[in-house]
């Protein structure tokens, strides 16, 4: 099966391990990658707050494209771009002023915006094209014994009239994908709570308590580990892990991943195939899982 | 006649002596009960102790909210069949953040107090009040300011807010949804100064869309926050928080303007500027992750479609 794919500034930068991991179990499924042709940013959570405008008609250049490219649908790791993407589309169909200039900026850009395009996150296209089942037969290596705390954010789920795959409130999609690689996924009250990224280029302190938030509650609750859904999740809770571990004067770090990167694992590939970060790979192999 | 079944209510009752406690109570419920309803035959019937509040019983008045199974609603808008799990069962407690006061009911006083800050009323021009002038809006300031004039001073959206609970200074979804509805009238005098007492507050939103989704009456505080944050632009006073915000999302206007795309390693210099971003690419190198942070990703080829989207806005 083929897939439109846009990874996403993040996830083509500092993030780049959340591609890499992506497009190696992607290869494992038989789910080929088709990179959105010439994609830009999506400005998702920055350009919406300067100017809606430019924020929808930068998204719907990216749809525009997967249509040129003949697909109906376009994945994405990362939740902030898939968030951005469907409320573009949610305001450009909803709002009629808004219409009108967006598509006055599209024209002067020679762009007509054709429509007709699905924006999905990567692992609604493996819940629901791949199935759980056949991910499971391609389980090499069960991670038994290891618990999962099963995080979601907020950009996946909210507003859930936009987003539309699952409650926004009792979420399960991260846990049915971490209990297909053998682990034990572990629930807690924060698990769609915001992880404070936003707030990292405006006001740190407060982003930094919210991602210390988030870590201390799937730690409280038993997890090992933690997985997570999204490229800018990450930016802030794996790769800022031990930012975090100082500025709270912490003697822990909870090992984190990119929910592909633990199905990855799982597909028997090593934390050095799936570009994991020092703290998770030095735990996975303590653990014995590498 | 229309078909009766027995529902479990759990609840979380409350009071100074006695502290946090669940209680179950079982009553006869059909597909037109709403949970007031339910909570009322509860009072009459089973616990006339038990406090909650419930008023219009038609979502105008905003006092029945609670967290039924968790999820933060008003009861009154809430369908018992809707609400029970497999079991028939369903849980009810107070609102998070706000002091209990008892069973139900949360002292909602810190609520007011927000909503007070941001001035909610019009201010008029004096020719309009002294009657020798008449000021109508336009269709489409109308329009603008609709959604943001529905709010029903009910709360969930500053319960569950997760920047309330970490930062003080942030005012929280409702007020600025009540702010921004005056920001964009015309007929208000005091968009200078509503902007002023907005702007730094709007920049400490986390945008987790938390408020979209409980708000009962589709206010969409954030869309509100996210128009303010729009002005900062005009807006000529600073503070610690607009400066960095401003740095920020300057940099990736330009970034974006520039090749189509973020470049991480220039936003972190311009924002955080070279003391700070050096740390940052320490904590990176820790990690392992700093190989990603120098890697350089292709920019857009059609850069000209991008300039043109932007326009004459950076």
């Amino acid at each position: 099966m083929k897939v439109a794919y846009y990874p996403g500034c993040a996830s083509h930068g500092i993030a780049k391990d959340v591609d890499i991991a992506t497009q190696l179990i992607a290869k494992d499924l038989d789910l080929e990658l088709m990179e959105v042709d010439d994609w830009n940013c999506c400005g998702g959570g920055f350009m919406d707050d300067r100017n809606e405008e430019i924020h929808t008609s930068l998204n719907l250049r990216n749809l525009n494209k997967v249509k040129e490219m003949g697909y109906d649908k376009m994945a994405t790791p990362c939740s902030v771009c898939l968030n951005s993407h469907r409320i573009a589309v949610d305001k450009y169909e909803n709002d009629s002023d808004l219409k009108e200039n967006v598509d006055k900026r599209l024209e002067k850009a020679n762009i007509e915006y054709e429509g007709g395009v699905d924006s999905e996150h990567f692992i609604w296209v493996l819940i629901q094209d791949v199935g759980i089942e056949n991910i499971q037969k391609h389980v090499k290596k069960p991670l038994k014994d290891i618990k999962i705390g099963t995080y979601y954010g907020c950009q996946l789920l909210r507003p859930s009239n936009v987003m539309g795959f699952e409650s926004a409130h009792d979420p399960h999609s991260v846990m049915d994908l971490v209990a297909a690689t053998g682990a034990t996924p572990i629930s807690f009250p924060l698990k769609a709570s915001c992880c404070g990224f936003p707030l990292m280029g405006s006001n740190p302190p407060v982003g930094l308590k919210m991602a210390n938030n988030i870590l201390s509650d799937a730690r409280n609750n038993g997890a090992d580990m933690m997985v997570h859904p999204c490229s800018l999740c990450h930016l802030q809770l794996d790769v800022t892990q031990l930012k975090i571990k100082d500025h709270f004067k912490q003697d822990w770090t909870l090992p984190t991943l990119y929910i592909t990167q633990l199905i990855g694992l799982a597909f028997g590939h090593s934390p050095e195939e799936l570009g994991i970060g020092k703290i998770t790979a030095k735990y996975l192999r303590e653990r014995g899982f590498a | 006649m229309v078909e009766e079944k027995e529902i479990t209510v759990n609840i979380k009752k409350y009071d100074e002596n006695n502290g946090e406690q669940w209680r179950t109570y079982r009553v006869n419920a059909n597909r037109y009960t709403q949970m007031t309803e339910v909570l009322r035959w509860i009072k009459y019937e089973q616990d006339p102790a038990l406090s909650y509040r419930a008023s219009c019983h038609m979502a105008v008045c905003g006092s029945c909210a609670m967290k039924i199974n968790g999820e933060p609603r008003l009861a009154c808008k809430t369908m018992a069949f809707n609400a029970i799990n497999d079991k028939n069962e369903v849980n009810l407690e107070a609102m998070d953040y706000y002091k209990e006061v008892r069973d139900l009911i949360p002292d909602i006083d810190t609520f007011y107090d927000r909503m007070y800050k941001v001035e909610p009323r019009l201010y008029a021009d004096q020719t309009v009040i002294s009657g020798e002038n008449e000021e109508r809006m336009t269709p489409s300031e109308q329009k603008e300011v609709w959604k943001f004039e529905e709010c029903i001073w009910c709360g969930l959206c500053v319960s569950a807010c997760p920047s309330v609970k970490e930062d003080e200074k942030f005012l929280g979804p409702a007020a600025h949804a009540k702010g921004y509805r005056f920001i964009a009238d015309g007929r208000d005098t005091k968009k200078a100064e509503r902007i002023g007492i907005l702007m730094d507050s709007a920049w400490r939103c986390t945008s987790c869309y938390m408020c979209y989704e409980v708000c009962p009456q589709d206010v969409q505080p954030v869309i509100a926050i996210k128009k303010t944050k729009a002005y900062v632009d005009e807006y000529p006073g600073t503070t610690e928080v607009i400066t960095m915000a401003r740095k920020h999302d300057d940099t990736i206007s330009e970034s974006i303007a520039e090749s189509g795309k973020i470049k991480e390693s220039k936003l972190y210099l311009k924002t955080f500027g070279y003391v700070a971003a050096m740390k940052d690419m320490m904590y990176m190198m820790k990690q392992g992750k700093i190989k990603y942070a120098m890697s350089k990703d292709t920019d857009v080829k059609n850069i000209d479609e991008i300039k043109k989207i932007m326009g004459d806005k950076k």
